[in-house]
């Protein structure tokens, strides 16, 4: 019986976009999160 | 609620359940219909990720919690991204590496059989209660606001989550919470759009934000420590880092989405994902709560938000005592209204005495405004001692009903129901699969074939979403919903992950020592809830804790050779 279902032929990923390996990517998020608590901080005190 | 309102959300939801039916037919094998048969990309992942954690309480709790208490529930998210990248870097792998269907076989290969059960049981426990709420909280919310029965809005969300994820399994809850969270996020930002445009012509947005400022609802980072407080930065970069390894990292109900991946890559990048978009997504929603908030100023609000609970007070001896507060609150609200505009005017002029002046006048209104509530409350729990008295939770939904427009009223409608699907589909299935794999594959029936253990996994996704509309029905409100559902977790998750930290970092603790270990564990949390006033957040820490402590001395007491032998 023939598969109807569309088969994704696209490879997996074994690398992260923009980063030449995980650490980079890491980083991408741990930085984001200094960023957001910097930011809200200041809205903190800008706002209070 | 018009037609329209109805065509829109019949429409998403039908074609949400029908799609998700539809895409994801045909599994043969548990592989495919526990891990969808390894083919999900990351952003799948990530999408589903968020869409799992999102459930109703989210849209209907976290804009009433901002109404209430302004943005520093935030702050409970900050340990999250932190704890995305601890799992890339750990627990993936090795889940990878034994290529296992649930986290919990995992505890068997590192200790034993005893231990794998218990945690399994913990889950069970935590997340089959878990599941009713995550069902109930919408439905008792939207069969006040609308009149529905609540048993009838129990059985659709129920029923409609048992349908798709009975059918196709992992994939089916995957597939769907990709449309889901469109909706949800499409439906929040329209809501935030709206309420913005509500406000008086005079009122810009920096308007809006420095008078919410000013009125105390900007509070995203608070530094000071406090055991008692429940949200400030340190609690949420500890209580809230173990809570965020613990449900991303043991509960099964998020393991499944990233186990379905097509590689560790796609995994970790969907992980990640969900550790940048996060913090941003509660913001965003904590911020409408906000601006509901500075919409209240200049529109007169109800003096009780569930107008169900409140209409219990008519026909009593104590209606005219609640005309009169009504009286008094509008009283309050027109000095008020005033007030808050004369503090608009300062602000623009920049006069820092009149703004200081008005925000003195404002805050004296608002305490009196809180008083009056109070005093409505009593009312309502001397007219009827079973009615609810806590409405953050009617805030939002409220406002959505009394001034959204038609059509717009329907698709908000669909976030919820969509929220409530999504995080009950992924709950079902991680119930129905560690039931399957850790407990009747391993305990009851062994020697089966493909097509029963896939019969067996349906069958339990359907026994689990009965047992969660069971308790839905039959549940009676809790504090505030997100924070039932929290707490729920806090006392469970804490001894799982300190059960699995052991097993990653502590090799020389054995089988025998975690399992009491974690059984003591579980007894202080137990006793911190029941006994102490200690902020839930810090059972996760404690359970944790207690479990390598314990393990540790539980070890050097019983030793390895014996602790191999009983």
């Amino acid at each position: 019986m023939k598969d109807t279902h569309p088969v994704d032929e696209e490879a997996p990923i074994s690398k992260p976009p923009f980063f030449k390996s995980w650490a980079g990517m890491y980083w991408l998020v741990l930085g984001n999160l200094a960023f957001l608590i910097i930011l809200f901080y200041t809205l903190t005190k800008i706002y209070e | 609620m018009k037609p329209l309102d109805w065509i829109v959300l019949l429409g998403t939801l039908g074609f949400i359940v029908i799609y998700g039916v539809w895409k994801t037919r045909g599994s043969k094998d548990i592989e495919g219909y526990l891990k969808g048969d390894n083919s999900m990309k990351w952003w799948t992942i990530g999408l589903s990720i968020m869409a799992t954690q999102a459930s109703a309480i989210t849209f209907l709790s976290t804009p009433g919690q901002a109404y209430e208490d302004g943005m520093r529930f935030v702050q409970f998210y900050f340990g999250l991204p932190i704890a995305m990248v601890i799992i890339s870097i750990t627990v993936i792998p090795i889940f990878y590496r034994l290529n296992v269907f649930t986290a919990y076989e995992f505890l068997e290969s590192r200790f034993d059989l005893k231990t794998r059960s218990l945690a399994a049981l913990l889950f069970l426990i935590q997340r089959g209660l878990a599941a009713g709420i995550t069902i109930y909280a919408p439905a008792i919310i939207l069969s006040t606001m609308l009149g529905w029965s609540l048993t009838i809005t129990n059985l659709v969300i129920g029923v409609l989550v048992i349908f798709y994820t009975m059918s196709g399994g992992t994939k089916a809850v995957s597939v769907t919470q990709k449309q889901q969270m469109a909706v949800m996020m499409g439906g929040m930002i329209i809501a935030g759009i709206m309420v913005v445009s509500y406000l008086p012509a005079n009122v810009s947005f920096g308007d809006a934000v420095e008078v919410a400022g000013k009125l105390g609802k900007m509070n995203v980072v608070d530094f000071s420590f406090d055991w008692d407080d429940r949200y400030n930065f340190w609690s949420g970069m500890t209580g809230g880092l173990f809570l965020a390894l613990s449900y991303f990292g043991t509960d099964q109900s998020q393991v499944a989405r990233y186990l379905g991946g097509k590689s560790i890559g796609e995994s970790r990048l969907g992980l990640l994902f969900n550790g940048l978009l996060k913090i941003p997504m509660q913001f965003l929603i904590l911020f409408i709560g906000v601006m509901v908030f500075v919409f209240y100023q200049f529109n007169q609000p109800p003096v009780f938000f569930n107008e169900a609970a409140k209409s219990k007070v008519y026909g009593t001896a104590y209606e005219a005592e609640l005309q009169q507060l009504e009286d008094k609150h509008t009283a309050l609200f027109e000095q008020k209204q005033q007030a808050v505009q004369s503090m608009v005017t300062a602000l623009k002029a920049e006069d820092d005495a009149a703004v200081t002046t008005a925000q003195a006048k404002v805050s004296a209104l608002t305490a009196a405004g809180k008083e009056v509530r109070e005093e409505v409350k009593g009312l309502i729990k001397k007219a009827a001692p079973d009615a609810e008295t806590k409405d953050t939770d009617y805030v939002f939904i409220s406002f959505v009903m009394k001034y959204l427009p038609t059509g717009l009223i329907g698709l908000l409608l669909a976030v919820i129901f969509s929220a409530a699907m999504s995080s009950t589909a992924s709950e079902l299935n991680a119930l129905a699969s560690t039931t399957v794999v850790d407990i009747y594959k391993r305990s009851v029936k062994q020697d089966g074939d493909a097509t029963h253990y896939l019969n067996a996994s349906k069958l339990f996704t359907v026994a689990w979403g009965l047992i969660a509309i069971l308790f839905a029905t039959y549940a009676s409100l809790l504090d505030n919903l997100i924070q039932a559902v929290n707490i729920i977790g806090s006392i469970f998750y804490g001894t799982i992950l300190g059960i699995f930290l052991v097993a990653f970092y502590f090799k020389r603790i054995k089988g025998n020592a975690v399992f009491f270990a974690a059984i003591l564990a579980e007894a202080v949390v137990l006793y911190c809830y029941y006994f102490t006033e200690i902020a839930f957040l810090w059972f996760n820490v404690i359970g944790c804790v207690c479990v390598i402590v314990f393990g540790f001395v539980l070890q050097g007491l019983i030793g390895e050779k014996r602790s191999l032998d009983v």
